[in-house]
């Protein structure tokens, strides 16, 4: 390819101190001015892979190293990162860890000022590029103080000062909620546009993609395929055995037995006009009907929430006064922008935080007089991010740390921490270390130590942040098991087709209010309201809703097509 | 929490150059230590208050009142351990300790306050960027602007960590001392563990921005001396020399006194 600016030549790469290779022979040809997307499962060698674009690899990361990576003439192997950064920028998604200025404009100018920029120059990029993520308003402020969308968008725009022909980008969305991941989506699509400048994206989204120019699959190590989003994106099972998420709308045609598989909302309707199909009313009807006796509750709420106001000590009123109830063996979603209260709403619910003004009840005793210690029994709460509680060296004392802290008898741990594992699909991972499993198995592990103590409520932070497709779904199979065996489940979301798919329920939060709440396929129904929250339903709902009926699966719409 | 103690304000002490005020601080440690009589204290005092007056940093003062207080309290008490003199009062407290004892005091209060000025008007990119103009290595000062810029990181990790052992059944407030260390461990070991694994990340990302890719660079942030920071300096020598001077012909000492 005449236009080449970075050819990777049957690359191989393998950690120091493991045994197996990270990447496996991959050769990829990518020409000046491409967008392209590189998918796969956790581990499958994505971000190994774009670690080898600027010398990470083989410079910061040590390992054993074959082939040869050549960007714009310059072999990676024999340049350093330093020099490299001259031509291509990374951004990661960490974006707490890549920010070192204690200032905004500081922060881009760090790029240029290590290659000896003349300061007025500096200060036109930082203008330029300021502008250009939307953060010129925060030129002064302080780095922390923003929120992680402005923080990624930060990191963009100091990579981008420093001019590069490349950007690499390594899940930047992956931590941030629907409106800051929307921002980061714009920018990108404004920098594809540039002809100057080649992307290279690691993307979990698969929604997200379809503005790329390719997609290249990796699995353990290997190059699976690499073609236009058209080629790839229509292979539903091939997605799905790699653990990248199929859209919804293909995989709904692909299921119907149908040749022609379009890709979007819009291409979707045109498409189901074409086949002549119908969704069968009785069915439809069957299925509301079915429904709606699930969502009877003529028992008392096990937690109720009266009139919750919380003000912080800093004067910042997060929540203005929710009522909000949550019945027995129910499965709930909490969803809502970063900063729109639902954390701060979910952390009342077992005592973390107590109101300051209204109630809480738990199973008819109010949170104020008994204090997260207490309520902890009842109500679990699994934090985010697993490396924030784990610190035990063995699985087991990790689990037990609960059930001893209430000082269950020693026999009835080892009973406890069985079950906590077996639920969690563990079983026999008693002696190992937790910090050598994976992110998904850290997750279980911590889900696993607070079933451990017995609550009767789940809450689950962010259960499905940072999975890939496979161990999402694994992951809710899991909570919808623990819920059908008795538990109550309340978890806190940014991916909607997980609420899709797996909530009863759904309580919109915003601004500290209760912007919707319902059934959810009545919530994703409102299309419009919703949209005020900067929160849009999955294609496929999308779909479904533009038919007039509002379908949460493919599955469940497969079950009332008539065909004809 | 949040230990940043710069004020957003412009005033004529946020105006001088950061090299100015750093050996602003730095004088006034040479002319408090030089005497043992607090009256002789009192002149640079007054000059470290109107600082701190012009620089608008009393609120920052009033944020560090309880520590300001037990030094001073226990200062005035244990600075008699350390001297004697020839005037008995009370138990171990003689006149000329005594008076020792408030100068000691005085000369820490005071450095704490002149400090708090520093802080309170430099910027900790400007502070870092005067170091380094004032011969402090580049790699060095940039360690300490980082480690600045890790604290509220860290301080907001310690904050979720501990709510999610709280969650779990965590009690950090009852037990004796041994059994409340013991309790920090399910603490500081995620603490320790996530700043690691974003210190990976870090060292990353410095490289890919080409940190340390030649050995000359471009210094953004620009400091200027100018006028006021000569006159500034220039008064500020001409004190300390006064203070040295007087310290030479004997004086601000005090009679009778002997140290331990």
């Amino acid at each position: 390819m005449p236009d080449s600016i970075v050819s990777i030549r049957d690359l191989k790469f393998r950690y120091r101190g493991e045994k197996k290779l990270a990447l496996d022979g991959i050769s990829l040809e990518i020409s000046k001015g491409e967008f392209l997307v590189v998918m796969g499962a956790s581990e499958a060698g994505k971000s190994t892979l774009a670690a080898c674009f600027n010398g990470l690899i083989p410079h910061y990361m040590k390992g054993a190293i074959k082939g040869e990576v050549i960007v714009q003439g310059i072999n990676t192997a024999e340049s350093s990162v330093p020099q490299l950064a001259q031509n291509v920028g990374i951004v990661f998604q960490d974006f707490e860890a890549q920010l070192f200025s204690t200032n905004v404009e500081l922060e881009v100018a760090f790029g240029p000022e290590n290659f000896a920029v003349p300061r007025e120059e500096i200060g036109r990029r930082i203008e330029e590029n300021l502008q250009y993520v939307g953060l010129e308003e925060f030129r002064n402020r302080a780095p922390f103080t923003l929120s992680g969308g402005q923080k990624q968008k930060l990191a963009i725009a100091s990579v981008l000062a420093m001019q590069p022909t490349i950007l690499v980008m390594d899940e930047p969305t992956t931590d941030l909620d629907p409106i800051s991941k929307q921002g980061i989506f714009d920018i990108t699509n404004r920098l594809r546009r540039r002809d100057d400048l080649t992307l290279i994206v690691v993307e979990h989204e698969t929604e997200e993609a379809l503005n790329a120019d390719r997609i290249a699959l990796i699995k353990n190590g290997k190059l699976v395929q690499v073609g236009t989003i058209e080629e790839i994106l229509k292979q539903v099972e091939l997605l799905e055995e790699l653990g990248v998420m199929p859209l919804g709308i293909p995989k709904f045609f692909k299921k119907m037995g149908y040749a022609r598989l379009p890709l979007t909302p819009d291409a979707g309707i045109e498409t189901f006009h074409q086949t002549g199909w119908h969704i069968s009313e009785d069915k439809y009807t069957q299925l509301l009907d079915k429904e709606s006796l699930t969502a009877q509750h003529d028992d008392q709420p096990i937690i109720r929430c009266r009139n919750l106001e919380h003000t912080y000590p800093n004067g910042v009123q997060a929540l203005k006064g929710i009522d909000l109830d949550i019945y027995e063996g129910e499965i709930v979603a909490i969803v809502g922008q970063n900063g729109s209260g639902k954390t701060t709403l979910v952390k009342h619910l077992n005592g973390l935080l107590t109101p300051t003004s209204g109630d809480v009840i738990v199973h008819g005793l109010h949170t104020k007089e008994q204090g997260v210690f207490k309520i902890g029994r009842k109500v679990g709460y699994v934090f985010q991010n697993p490396d924030h509680q784990i610190f035990s060296e063995r699985v087991y004392d990790e689990i037990a740390f609960g059930p001893r802290l209430r000082e269950v008898p020693t026999e009835e741990v080892d009973t406890r921490v069985k079950e906590a594992l077996e639920a969690v699909g563990l079983t026999g991972f008693e002696e190992e270390d937790p910090f050598s499993l994976t992110k998904s198995g850290r997750q279980r592990v911590a889900v696993a130590s607070v079933l451990a103590v017995q609550p009767d409520v789940l809450i689950l932070d962010e259960p499905t942040t940072g999975l890939d497709y496979t161990e999402q779904r694994s992951m809710m199979e899991m909570v919808r098991r623990l819920n059908e065996q008795g538990s109550t489940i309340i978890f806190v979301t940014h991916h909607m087709w997980v609420v899709a798919e797996y909530a009863q329920r759904v309580f919109v939060i915003k601004d500290g209010r209760i912007l919707l709440k319902g059934m959810t396929r009545n919530v994703f129904a409102q299309e419009e309201i919703l949209k005020a929250s900067y929160l849009r339903p999955p294609h496929f709902v999308q779909f479904s809703n533009k038919l007039g009926k509002t379908f949460l699966s493919p599955d469940e719409m497969i079950s009332c097509i008539e065909r004809g | 929490m949040n230990i940043d103690f710069y004020i957003d304000t412009d005033t004529v002490i946020h105006r001088l150059d950061g090299r100015t005020k750093i050996l602003l601080f730095i004088f006034s440690f040479v002319a408090l230590v030089l005497f043992e009589d607090p009256l002789f204290i009192l002149p640079v005092a007054l000059l470290i208050l109107l600082e701190n007056t012009l620089a608008r940093a009393w609120v920052n003062i009033w944020r560090i009142r309880f520590l300001l207080l037990i030094l001073s309290v226990s200062g005035v008490i244990m600075w008699n351990l350390f001297a004697s003199g020839e005037t008995h009062l009370f138990w171990f407290v003689d006149l000329e300790s005594l008076q020792y004892s408030l100068a000691r005091t005085m000369v820490i209060l005071l450095m704490i306050i002149s400090g708090m000025n520093l802080l309170s008007t430099t910027r900790n990119e400007e502070l870092v960027l005067a170091m380094i103009k004032l011969g402090l290595p580049y790699r060095v000062g940039f360690a300490i602007s980082t480690s600045l810029r890790m604290v509220p990181t860290i301080s907001s990790s310690i904050y979720t960590i501990s709510q999610a052992q709280r969650s779990r059944g965590l009690d950090l407030e009852s037990g004796n001392i041994l059994e409340r260390i013991k309790k920090y461990v399910p603490l500081l070991i995620p603490v320790f563990i996530s700043t690691i694994r974003s210190t990976n990340v870090f060292g990353m990302a410095l490289e890919s921005k080409g940190f340390g890719a030649r050995d000359d660079r471009t210094f953004y942030l620009k400091m200027d001396m100018a006028t006021r920071d000569y006159v500034t300096l220039t008064f500020t020598v001409a004190v300390v020399v006064f203070c040295l001077y007087i310290n030479f012909l004997d004086y601000g000492n005090i009679a009778g006194l002997t140290k331990f």
